[in-house]
């Protein structure tokens, strides 16, 4: 998923999630001061994102979190992740095809 | 102390207010629909409920909405309706210490416990839950949410028993307004339909299951053919204030709450007993400083179970004898539960002040173990000064009041 992919799915899931009107979830956009999410929404947040996104959020990773910009970073960086991983594990599961040298 | 009604508001599968819950009576339509998806449930037999119309709840801003469930919704329209009428307003006349939300329901959501406890179990722990659970599962979830969702800031308390829960709010209401500690009581319950509060009293042989292909003829209050309830869902809330109060805010009096009272079988837990019902309702009538003579209509708990209704019938007749009318709404709505004591209290306000007695629904051929009161079958012209409504519920609840018309109008 890339950068434009991971702001349109955290953007519809925010208007859907919490009544946001897409207009307003520009970037810069406060969660707090300019979109009046509070405390509670944040944890509501965090399972939108992990359900929907199908990612593992550290609950400590969310004090950070300010503005819809930090959403797109928080989500980019795991699921970047995730590809990182993927690509890492991709040489081991090529190896299994292969015959054992003892 | 001299305690009026001022204002009233309702939810009901009738109509989305008052009024048109009234005018539904009035036509004698019924709330109750058929609910064929349920018959994955296994083990259910009844298949029928009386569920709420769609309703606007973008009236209710997102961030009250929240922790709310649909009794929650439910409740916060109908409180605004009442209090509306009562002259109330949210942020100002609305708060004060000597104000008091009194309202309450059977249980948390049924649909949140469900959804909560599905998730808990397949994950092995609370992963995935969403903040706002709890709050709508919680034993205060309505008056709280009412309190939210108004901005009131004030006194609250949540009796919560079942199907007598509104009627025992208002009964409590009364008390604390006569005790001379609050001024104004809004009190009421809501419950919401969902197969499990139906699967409750089927599991005891108490829920309809003959009729589900017919449900316009479900429940049968006193009916020779009735089979049991239909569990139904909404809201009811009334505003109760001192006659002092009233006047002194110059809001008009609708009706006046003359007393009530509230007693525990101590004795089985579904069975209902003639002997407490009918000393409920003689302590209820001595409270309000009334005979039975004075009642002109007697509103009847009957949900159309084969026991309680026969118990409630001997414990009337024992009362009233025979000539006092008396009927069921329960063939209209079904069972609203923790909201049907308010919903009763507003619809027989309606009948008094519009000079009619709404019949009981489905009583076609009366059962000859409920014959001894005077039914009232078809819609009858009666101008009724006093009222005396009973509600009863599992664990032994009994609740019996008495409203009449305001005193300076007759």
């Amino acid at each position: 998923m890339n950068r434009e992919e991971i702001a349109s799915r955290v953007n519809e899931l925010l208007s859907t999630g919490f009544e946001i009107p897409k207009e307003k979830l520009v970037p810069t956009a406060n969660l707090f001061a300019d979109l009046g999410l509070d405390s509670l929404d944040a944890v509501d947040m965090l399972v939108y994102l992990e359900e929907n996104l199908k990612i593992k959020v550290q609950g400590e990773r969310l004090i950070s979190v300010r503005t819809v910009e930090d959403v797109y970073v928080l989500v980019d960086e795991i699921v970047n992740q995730k590809t990182h991983l993927t690509t890492e594990l991709k040489p081991e599961a090529q190896l299994e095809g292969q015959p054992q040298i003892s | 102390m001299k305690v009026v009604i001022t204002g009233m508001g309702a939810v009901t599968s009738l109509g989305l207010n008052a009024d048109e819950m009234f005018k539904g009576m009035l036509a004698n339509r019924s709330g109750v629909k058929q609910f064929p998806e349920w018959k994955q449930y296994v083990g259910l037999r009844s298949f029928l409920g009386a569920p709420v119309a769609e309703y606007d709840i973008m009236k209710i801003s997102r961030t009250a909405r929240r922790s709310m469930s649909k009794m929650s919704e439910m409740a916060v329209l109908a409180t605004i309706e009442a209090i509306g009428q009562a002259d109330l307003i949210p942020g100002k006349t609305l708060n004060s210490p000597r104000v008091i939300l009194i309202q309450g329901s059977t249980a948390g959501s049924p649909f949140v416990f469900e959804t909560y406890y599905k998730k808990l179990f397949e994950r092995g722990g609370p992963e995935g839950q969403l903040s706002t659970s709890f709050f709508k599962v919680m034993n205060h979830s309505v008056p709280a949410n009412v309190a939210s969702a108004l901005g009131f800031h004030g006194a609250l308390l949540s009796p919560s028993s079942a199907c007598a829960t509104s009627a025992q709010a208002m009964i409590l209401g009364w008390e604390l307004i006569n005790a001379g500690l609050y001024d104004i009581v809004i009190a009421g319950g809501a419950d919401e339909l969902h197969y499990t509060s139906t699967s409750v009293f089927d599991i005891v042989h108490a829920a309809s299951r003959g009729y589900n292909d017919r449900p316009d003829e479900a429940p049968r209050p006193f009916d020779r053919a009735r089979d049991g309830l239909v569990v139904s869902e909404g809201a009811g809330i009334v505003v109760m204030e001192s006659e002092a109060s009233a006047r002194s805010r110059g809001v008009r009096e609708i009706a006046e709450f003359r007393g009530g009272a509230y007693l525990c079988d101590g004795t089985h837990m579904s069975q209902s007993s003639a002997p407490t019902m009918a000393e409920v309702m003689r302590i209820a009538l001595k409270r309000a400083g009334m005979e039975a003579d004075d009642i002109g209509y007697v509103n009847a708990h009957a949900t159309g179970t084969v026991q309680g209704d026969q118990e409630e019938t001997k414990a009337i007749n024992e009362v009233f004898g025979n000539h006092t009318p008396v009927s069921s709404l329960k063939g209209h709505l079904g069972h609203t539960l923790a909201a049907c004591g308010a919903i009763e209290v507003i619809s027989s306000i309606k009948m008094m002040r519009e000079g009619v007695l709404i019949p009981t629904r489905n009583l076609k051929d009366i059962d000859p173990e409920c014959a001894e009161v005077d039914h009232v079958q078809e819609k009858r012209s009666a101008h009724t000064h006093a009222v005396l409504s009973n509600n009863f519920a599992f664990g032994g609840m009994n609740a019996s009041l008495v409203i009449s018309q305001p005193r300076g109008e007759v």
